[in-house]
């Protein structure tokens, strides 16, 4: 057993996807930056697909009484929306930004463990057509996206499409736990001279703690489709109540699992936010080490309020108010992040750019879902809009208007970086609008459902007066988003092709990715500069106002 | 934390990190499997429960055998660092022996319960103890071909001391997988088939 | 659920009115600082780097106590609102009301009266009552809206809660927990009578159907009720038919909707559901028994004397 090697070193410049010798060097790559891009790749694909399934959705929730799908299409539907959206989408695609990103943020030439990155991506693609090939295997999953028991037991979900939705995750899962695993020892092993850990880029540090909540939530899930499985194909009984299993057990289970995911689904988006706001505010964050240490804060609590999906199961008073009062908390050290997020704008000179466009409104959409987040904290709300349109609204907030916001800021402001070319800033600034405006008509409309008693998951629903107008509307916003997608798509390919040439740091940014070649070269860089501060290329820019030199009191220190 | 240990863990080798961050997963893991067996140890309304179908003192017999692997690999990793080679290769093949004697033990206790109509979907205890035991017991196979490739690799002249990553890092997953089913012996033969009354 | 009817509604709508004022102050201020940011620190033509602030730790121990405390009294007031929402059920109190969630239909039963009923809560204004929970296949859910909260009717796990509505009147509402094919065709509605009204409903509906109909067209419809499998799975009390499978057809005449609120109760509907349910509910465990159109006019008479 010698220690794996790390790819050879060559001076080739990245091959194109085009040529067939290209092709297989981007299928057989073990490097960070090709197998970054091709789960960018990936999931922006499987997010069409995910979307698409929205607008089927959309389209029958679109008037009262619809028969454009029958119910069952409808629930396979959904659920592949849901499963589509977070397993194939939202996780991977920040994973993709993570594999990126960080070795080149902490001057390292690859991961830890280039081909565990290589079978990480791999094992996504591999379970995502597992999941999807249940279309042509029997039916779809059809038990939503947490599959609760009994309803997912063989006797009520006798199709084999919860087997391929268990085994799919189960695959998606091991390499999730994977990439989780290398970007830790990444990390941790292999930063540069001069990139302590108090000087790592913000991005660099919500992906480690996001890493350990893979590492510590991850599993869980596992065990838990483990157990369905057993139940489903070896006729055990963990979580069927006639045969003394237990239907909350599997409620504990997954949501020990689950509301962790929901940072991870988060936190590597903040990241993005970290680095974009001040570049485009032209100052460093305020408060670093607030912002950072807030996440270690959320990190914890996000294991202690799982059970805040529960409170119409019954679980009892004290149970209810535990859950209910860590939920609530976990709004300080989210709160702490937006605040300082808007003291690094305040007082800067602010250049908006498509990315910061989208940056600037994540701060506004994502706390509209994280305050709707908090009323469900308030447990006898949470007993009123529980499993209505209300939480649609509010996961939607979240996961789109905060984590897919980041994500398009993110993809504005590197996509130089990956393809030396920008993207054009006039089809950006229509992508934004669209987007924005499209959003909040498909979603906001949708607390007033949920508050007007429109349970979610239904596939049609009675027509009670004003319930279709509502519905009406966020179709058509839903559409909105659809050609706002398309405009991004667009975009995308046609600067990839023949967009303006970005060159090396077209931002004037601080961080190491700044320092190399857009795109990089295969072995990174050619030497990492000297790192002395957070922001390295600011010191070489301001000699005469480096980071490096020790401030006044009052003003935080940077480290030394 | 003491600063030493704070030096240690900046200097731990990659693969050893690797492998720990790997055995929190698998913590959790065990965690959540064994959370279910004890929720459902006193669930079982018909068929056997733990203290009906297991034998807790034949168990413990191939427990010993387990326990002591994790002694001798102690052992290998020494006199790998020590560069005693033929040694460390004997603590080695030790270790997979133990290992290997656990593993027929399990099926022995397998094959009875079979026999006597105990399997996974007889009830909920069924469930829960193959699921769990099961899962242990592909861990320590996965352990041993391990330990066996190392051993192979040994023997073909590798493995020279005085440190190897991959030694280290096995090493480590053989305690973790003891350290389980001191875990997994303890709340299911002592506790809850009564091993030990209390 | 801005228009509550019950004690228990009541409180959980001043809470979220209440939560809902501190969101919005929040907002507009989250907002109001961001929007202020963009207009006023737009990077000017010509202007250099500004001044590079690192933080300010005491504003940020700030932004860090204020939400807290805030956060603190919410948590006191929501302390005090589950009290109110969801009084804690008296020890050994027997409930009036079972409620129990099959797939795609409701059960309901009056233990103390001895009444079975199906998809319709029948119950006396201004008094509260404890209803039981049970999830009979899968886990459903009792939402409707204006009484208050909603509750998980799981398998394995019988809960209890009051209910309670103030004025007469129809109260709809549904499952609110995903169970299948025909969630979204699983609803219910709560019938609120004058206590006196609700003696006298309790009374006729205790009341087993009559063995024998009076007209002979009913009569038929009686014998097809047992010839064609009905019978295999629906009660109709005082008869020889008690299977548990379907909804208990004692007085399923007296019933407002039909098939948990899918159809309005008239004859009409009585007779298309029958023919084919499947149609109307795709999914449903009531097959289309492909009976002709004679036998199903002689099933609906039978069926429209079971006031
Ligand atoms: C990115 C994903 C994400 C994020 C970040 C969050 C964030 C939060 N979520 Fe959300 N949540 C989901 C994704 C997410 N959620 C999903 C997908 C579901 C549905 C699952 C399903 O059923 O399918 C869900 C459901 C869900 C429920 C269950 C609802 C139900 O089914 O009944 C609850 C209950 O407590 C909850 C709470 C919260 C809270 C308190 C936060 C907090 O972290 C929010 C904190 C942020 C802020 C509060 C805003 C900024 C703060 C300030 C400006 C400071 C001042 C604020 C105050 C003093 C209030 N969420
Ligand atoms: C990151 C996660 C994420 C994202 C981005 C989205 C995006 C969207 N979601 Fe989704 N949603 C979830 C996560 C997400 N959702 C989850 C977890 C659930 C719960 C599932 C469950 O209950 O189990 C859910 C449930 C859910 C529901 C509730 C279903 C129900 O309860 O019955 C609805 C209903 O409106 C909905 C709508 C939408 C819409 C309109 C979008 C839009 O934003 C989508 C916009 C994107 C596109 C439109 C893609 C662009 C595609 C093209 C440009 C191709 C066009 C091609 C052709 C027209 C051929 N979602
Ligand atoms: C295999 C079982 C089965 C058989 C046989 C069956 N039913 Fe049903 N029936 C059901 C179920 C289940 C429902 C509830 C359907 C739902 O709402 O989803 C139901 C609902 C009904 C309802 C509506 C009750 C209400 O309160 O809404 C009527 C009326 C009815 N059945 C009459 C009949 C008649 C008449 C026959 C014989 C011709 C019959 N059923 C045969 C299972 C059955
Ligand atoms: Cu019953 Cu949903
Ligand atoms: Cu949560």
């Amino acid at each position: 057993m010698t220690d794996i090697p790390l790819v050879p070193e060559t001076t080739r410049p990245l091959p194109t996807l085009g040529s067939s010798e290209g092709l297989i060097s981007w299928v057989a790559s073990v490097d960070h930056k090709q197998i970054g891009i091709m789960y960018l790749i990936s999931s922006f694909l499987f997010f069409v697909v995910g979307g698409f399934e929205a607008l089927l959705m959309r389209t029958q929730l679109a008037q009262p009484n619809a028969t454009f799908l029958s119910p069952e299409a409808y629930n396979q539907i959904f659920t592949m929306h849901g499963t589509t959206m977070i397993f194939l989408v939202v996780v991977p695609m920040l994973i993709g930004f993570t594999t990126y990103l960080v070795p080149l943020m902490i001057g390292a030439r690859d991961m830890a463990f280039p081909r565990l990155n290589a079978l990480s991506f791999w094992a996504l693609v591999f379970g995502g057509l597992m999941l999807y090939y249940s279309f042509i295997g029997g039916g779809a999953p059809n038990a939503g996206w947490f599959s609760y028991a009994p309803l997912s037991e063989r006797p009520y979900a006798s199709t084999n499409g919860l087997d391929y939705w268990a085994l799919g995750l189960l695959v998606v899962g091991v390499g999730t736990v994977a990439a989780g695993i290398n970007t830790i020892t990444t990390i941790w092993k292999l930063r540069a001279p001069g990139v302590t850990i108090r000087r790592l880029p913000l991005f660099v540090w919500m992906s480690l703690v996001n890493s350990f909540l893979i590492i510590g939530a991850l599993p869980a899930l596992n065990a838990s489709l483990v157990m369905l499985l057993a139940d489903r194909m070896l006729n055990a009984h963990f979580f069927a109540p006639a045969e003394s299993g237990s239907a909350v057990l599997w409620q504990h289970f997954f949501w020990a699992f689950g509301h962790p995911e929901v940072y991870i689904m988060v936190l590597p988006a903040f990241g993005i936010i970290s680095e974009v706001i001040p570049v485009f505010s032209r100052k460093p964050i305020f408060g670093y080490a607030f912002v950072a240490g807030s996440t270690v804060g959320i990190a914890f609590l996000s294991f202690a309020v799982w059970a805040h999906h529960m409170f119409a199961v019954g679980l009892g008073r004290p149970w209810d108010l535990i859950f209910g009062a860590s939920s609530m908390l976990i709004a300080v050290p989210t709160g702490v992040k937006i605040f300082n997020w808007i003291a690094t704008m305040w007082g800067g000179a602010i250049r908006f750019t498509t990315s910061m466009l989208f940056a600037a409104s994540f701060l506004i959409t994502f706390t509209i879902g994280g305050i709707s987040g908090v009323t469900f904290a308030v447990v006898p709300v949470d007993w009123q809009v529980t499993d209505s349109y209300y939480v649609v609204a509010h996961m939607h907030y979240v996961l789109f208007g905060g984590t897919m916001f980041a994500v398009f800021a993110g993809a504005y402001y590197w996509f130089p970086k990956m393809t030396g070319r920008l993207l054009s800033e006039t089809l950006g600034k229509w992508h934004f609008s669209l987007t924005f405006i499209g959003f909040n008509l498909t979603f906001f409309v949708q607390h007033f459902l949920g508050l007007m008693g429109m349970p979610r998951r239904v596939a049609t629903y009675p027509d009670l007066p004003n319930w279709g107008l509502l519905n009406l509307t966020s179709t058509a916003g839903a559409f909105m988003l659809g050609v706002a997608s398309l405009v991004f798509f667009w975009n995308v390919t046609a600067s990839w092709r023949n967009g303006k040439e970005a060159g090396d740091n077209p931002w004037q940014a601080w961080t190491l990715e700044w320092a190399t070649t857009s795109p990089p070269p295969i072995y990174n860089f050619d030497q990492v500069p000297p790192v002395k501060s957070r922001r390295p290329l600011w010191d070489l820019a301001h000699p005469e106002n480096p980071d490096s030199r020790p401030r006044k009191p009052k003003v935080e220190q940077t480290d030394q | 934390m003491t600063t030493t240990a704070l030096e240690k863990l900046k200097h731990i080798e990659k693969n050893t990190l690797g492998m720990a961050l790997f055995l929190i997963n698998e913590a959790v893991f065990f965690a959540l499997l064994i959370i279910a067996f004890v929720n459902f140890r006193n669930s079982v309304k018909s068929g056997p429960n733990a203290a009906a179908a297991l034998e807790p003192l034949t168990t413990a017999l191939f427990t010993v055998a387990l326990l002591s692997s994790s002694f001798t690999i102690r052992q290998a990793d020494k006199n790998l660092e020590r560069k005693n080679h033929a040694r460390m290769l004997a603590w080695l093949v030790a270790t997979i022996a133990l290992g290997g004697i656990f593993l027929v033990g399990q099926g022995m206790e397998y094959r009875r319960l079979l026999t006597n109509d105990v399997t996974i979907s007889r009830n909920i205890f069924g469930s829960t103890f193959f699921t769990l035991t099961g899962f242990h017991g592909l861990h320590v196979l996965v352990g041993l071909i391990m330990l066996a490739t190392l051993a192979a690799f040994a023997f073909s002249g590798g493995l020279k001391g005085p440190k190897s990553s991959g030694m280290a890092a096995i090493s480590l997953y053989w305690h973790f997988v003891d350290v389980v089913w001191v875990v997994i012996f303890g709340i299911i033969y002592v506790w809850t088939a009564g091993l030990i009354k209390f | 659920m801005f228009n509550p009817d019950s004690p228990q509604g009541l409180a959980i709508s001043n809470l979220f009115v209440l939560t809902l004022l501190i969101a919005a102050g929040i907002f507009l201020l989250v907002a109001g600082l961001v929007v202020y940011a963009s207009i006023c620190y737009r990077r000017k033509p010509g202007q250099g780097e500004p001044y590079q602030n690192f933080g300010i730790p005491k504003l940020e121990v700030g932004w860090t106590v204020a939400p807290a405390v805030l956060l603190l009294g919410l948590f006191g007031v929501t302390f005090v609102g589950m009290g109110n929402a969801d009084p804690a059920v008296e020890k050994d109190r027997a409930p009036d009301i079972i409620v129990t969630g099959y797939q795609w239909w409701w059960g309901v039963s009056y233990p103390q009266a001895g009444v079975i009923s199906a998809n319709e809560i029948h119950m006396p204004a201004g008094k509260r009552m404890l209803v039981r929970l049970i999830g009979g296949d899968v886990i459903h859910d009792l939402w409707i809206p204006r009484l208050g909260r909603k509750m998980d009717m799981v398998p394995g796990h019988p809960n209890e809660m009051y209910m309670q509505a103030d004025t007469p009147g129809v109260y709809i509402g549904a499952c609110a927990e995903y169970c299948g094919v025909q969630h979204s065709k699983m609803l219910i509605r709560a019938v609120v009578q004058t206590p006196t009204e609700y003696d006298a409903w309790l009374k006729t509906h205790s009341a087993p159907a009559p063995a024998h109909p009076d007209a002979a067209f009913a009569l038929r419809g009686q014998q097809l009720f047992q010839q064609k499998t009905c019978i295999s799975c629906h009660a109709i009390n005082g008869t020889a038919a008690n299977a548990q499978i379907g909804p208990n057809l004692t007085h399923v005449a007296s019933r407002q909707t039909l098939a948990a609120g899918v159809l309005q109760n008239t004859p009409e509907n009585m007779a298309a559901w029958i023919k084919n349910p499947q149609q109307i509910k795709p999914g449903s465990y009531m097959p289309n028994l492909r009976l002709t159109d004679d036998e199903i006019k002689a099933l609906v008479a039978y069926m429209e004397t079971l006031k």
